[in-house]
């Protein structure tokens, strides 16, 4: 499995060489953007962290994940990962700075990292994806889409859990 | 256009915001009570994280960032628009040509990770079934979206590669059934739902 994103590279390369595409310098605008958009991420992450920080060491982190770790570890969650599945709804850089604080805390081969990795990349930020999706379009029939896409999401982080566990 | 996506992200900012304000007081208050001398360490070493996640972040977006500027430039993604339009004029139910193609468009770059890049065809399809009255395409769309279609979770493999894991690709088989049965389930779901649900 590990062979696909080293073959994807290729293929992409090899197709942008057929094509006579300035390979370097294409690549090297795209790295560009990379600067841009972490420096755009930057001040969101700062308060983000901080403010995790501060739920850590007020305790607060801890009552939240002993109150909600049975229903989750009913699922299957570890409660561990309380905060990224309640935050991840609502803020992508939210939920990238929980994910590397899970990653640096357990290491990243564990089963709680690996868990992490799958909620993260296998759901979004269904309200922000509201928001902007739906912003000026007709107010009616909005409602069952949502409700559609939070059941699946929460669904899909249960799911992920468990394929974590055999996979 | 452009000024519409960002009125609505700032409305969406509002939702943050409250949880932010919320947390941010709720803790302060703990602290003052119980360990009032660590309250200012801790905001530093919060913004000492997000500096050095930043770094990890930059380094794997321009890897990611890099690669798809290559493959644009190459004309993968519109060859894979191109092949998908007709799929998405189907499966939108659309009359609208443009519509279909942006949705195509915006289908391939979730497909292909470019979340960014995503967003804006997005937003010209959904406006696009929305004039036509339809809601069908409309509500279909923000659920591929909102459910997340991905191949390659290209942040979370690179961000794991940062963190020194053995085999940080080792994700990317439990991530694609996860999403692909969430997109699935939720797609079929909708499409049940929304036949029941007609008046």
């Amino acid at each position: 499995m590990s062979a696909v994103i080293p073959a994807v590279f290729v293929a992409v390369f090899i197709a942008a060489a057929a094509k006579k595409v300035n390979v370097f310098s294409s690549f090297a605008a795209g790295a560009g953007e990379g600067i841009k958009f972490t420096v755009s991420l930057l001040p969101m992450l700062a308060a983000v962290f901080m403010m995790c920080e501060l739920f850590e060491n007020s305790g607060l982190a801890d009552a939240l994940a002993r109150a909600l770790g049975p229903v989750l570890g009913f699922f299957g969650i570890p409660q561990e990962l309380a905060k990224l599945a309640l935050i991840k709804p609502f803020s992508g850089s939210g939920s990238l700075t929980l994910l590397t604080d899970v990653f640096s805390r357990y290491g990243a081969d564990s089963y709680v990292s690996r868990c992490a990795a799958t909620i993260y990349a296998s759901s979004e930020t269904v309200f922000y994806v509201f928001a902007v999706y739906f912003a000026g379009t007709d107010r009616r029939g909005r409602a069952l889409p949502l409700a559609v896409v939070i059941i699946s999401s929460a669904l899909g982080t249960v799911l992920a859990c468990a394929l974590c566990r055999v996979l | 256009m452009i000024k519409g996506i960002i009125a609505a992200a700032q409305k969406y900012k509002l939702t943050m915001n409250a949880i932010f304000t919320a947390v941010f007081i709720a803790s302060g208050l703990i602290m003052c009570a119980t360990s009032p001398q660590s309250f200012i360490s801790s905001l530093l070493s919060g913004a000492d994280t997000a500096a050095r996640t930043a770094l990890t972040l930059f380094c794997v977006y321009s890897v990611w960032m890099g690669l798809s500027r290559v493959a644009e430039d190459a004309g993968i993604n519109a060859f894979i628009a191109k092949k998908l339009q007709p799929l998405c004029t189907k499966f939108f139910k659309t009359k609208s040509v443009s519509g279909g193609q942006y949705a195509a468009m915006n289908v391939t770059c979730n497909l292909l990770g470019l979340g960014g890049a995503a967003t804006p065809f997005g937003v010209k399809a959904i406006k696009r079934f929305d004039a036509e009255g339809n809601m069908y395409g409309r509500n279909m769309l923000f659920i591929i979206n909102a459910a997340s279609v991905q191949i390659i979770p290209s942040t979370v493999i690179s961000m794991r590669a940062a963190y020194g894991s053995a085999d940080p690709a080792d994700v990317f088989l439990p991530a694609l059934i996860a999403t692909a049965v969430c997109t699935g389930g939720a797609v079929l779901a909708y499409a049940l739902l929304s036949k029941l649900c007609r008046p």
